[in-house]
């Protein structure tokens, strides 16, 4: 066979698609990415809920022996997180009813999922702002304001850092699932 | 370029073009096809707002397809075995339209050469200039000249025991 040939053979694939998508597998692999993304949100958000708790009542038990306004006010804001919490997972599960079971249906609520855990990382981080200014203040009040800013704004920092990380993770997530989206619609 | 632009770019270039990144799939991988697609697509993706028109999609789409086959290639030679639960099953499925013998036949004759030159087989079947080749794989046209030259004689020379035994 000369080499004219071979490009006649190959030139005429061109007219044929070489592979079809299979449309069962892709909505198995959709579905494993929606449920994977659906238990990452729920378990974010009963971690939120039971830390703000937890922190914003030992705070308040704390107080007891040693008032200070800006340990109430930390607290206070603390419950405000976990009742802002409460109603996002409630938000979010009453709109996943809105998607119905096709492809495309899982496909979004998987990316919607996605968009809601990143919406709600950015919260936290932000979160931690406030937050450290209250605890600063409290320490200011306290009289130990070095050390006590320090370490708090050390861990603020940390928490920033990894809050960010899972971050890019949350976003690498959603563009693939948004390519996957435009496989689907076009791959037809 | 906002998301939206993006996506609209990928979904138009997909339809255009999508079986250019097929061909570079099928003679870069024999079993992983749908995790290699998915690889390009991603990086297809990525590569969107650098495109700067300087080259033709298809240029550019060639260009994005073969080194993310080379190093996705590397990869998994290095990682062979690590595929996760997830990818296992595959997205992408042979047509069912027959497909020509002798097409399937070179296919297997282009992923039997390395990983330059079966980008270098595969250009040269899609008609690229010795230029454009060589701006693709970052190798000089005259490197591309004796490669193109061997490939030639060998995939020739393959042909004799094809045609006189069908192997």
């Amino acid at each position: 066979m000369e080499f004219d040939e071979m490009k006649k053979i190959w030139d005429a694939q061109n007219n044929q698609p070489l592979y079809v998508i299979d449309e069962k597998a892709l909505h198995n692999r959709i579905q494993s990415k929606m449920n994977r993304a659906l238990h990452f949100a729920s378990i974010n958000e009963w971690l939120l809920i039971m830390v703000n708790l937890g922190a914003g009542g030992f705070l308040l038990y704390l107080n007891r022996f040693k008032p200070n306004i800006f340990m109430y006010v930390e607290s206070a804001w603390m419950f405000a997180t976990v009742v802002y919490l409460v109603v996002s997972r409630i938000r979010r599960i009453n709109a996943s009813r809105l998607f119905d079971r096709s492809i495309h249906g899982d496909l979004d609520h998987a990316i919607s999922l996605v968009s809601y855990q990143l919406r709600l990382s950015q919260m936290v981080r932000l979160n931690l702002f406030p937050m450290g200014a209250i605890m600063i203040f409290s320490g200011w009040e306290g009289g130990k304001l070095f050390e006590v800013s320090l370490v708090i704004l050390v861990s603020f920092a940390l928490a920033f850092y990894v809050g960010r990380r899972g971050d890019r993770v949350n976003k690498r997530r959603k563009r693939e699932l948004q390519v996957l989206k435009e496989k689907l619609e076009t791959g037809n | 370029m906002t998301e939206k632009e993006q996506l609209d770019t990928l979904e138009e270039w997909l339809k255009l073009h999508k079986g250019l990144i097929f061909k570079v799939v099928r003679a870069y991988t024999v079993t992983d096809h749908d995790d290699l697609f998915q690889e390009i697509i991603i990086q297809v993706w990525r590569s969107i707002p650098g495109f700067r028109q300087e080259a033709s999609v298809t240029t550019w789409l060639y260009r994005i397809a073969l080194n993310t086959a080379i190093k996705w290639t590397k990869k998994e030679k290095k990682y062979a075995g690590a595929e996760t639960l997830d990818n296992i099953q595959h997205l992408l499925q042979e047509s069912r339209t027959p497909i020509d013998e002798r097409l399937t036949w070179l296919y297997g004759e282009i992923y039997k050469l390395d990983e330059i030159d079966r980008s270098v087989a595969l250009l040269l079947l899609e008609g690229f200039s010795y230029k454009e080749m060589s701006a693709m794989l970052g190798i000089s046209e005259s490197n591309v000249g004796v490669k193109i030259n061997r490939i030639k004689k060998q995939l020739i020379a393959k042909s004799k025991n094809y045609d006189t035994h069908g192997i």
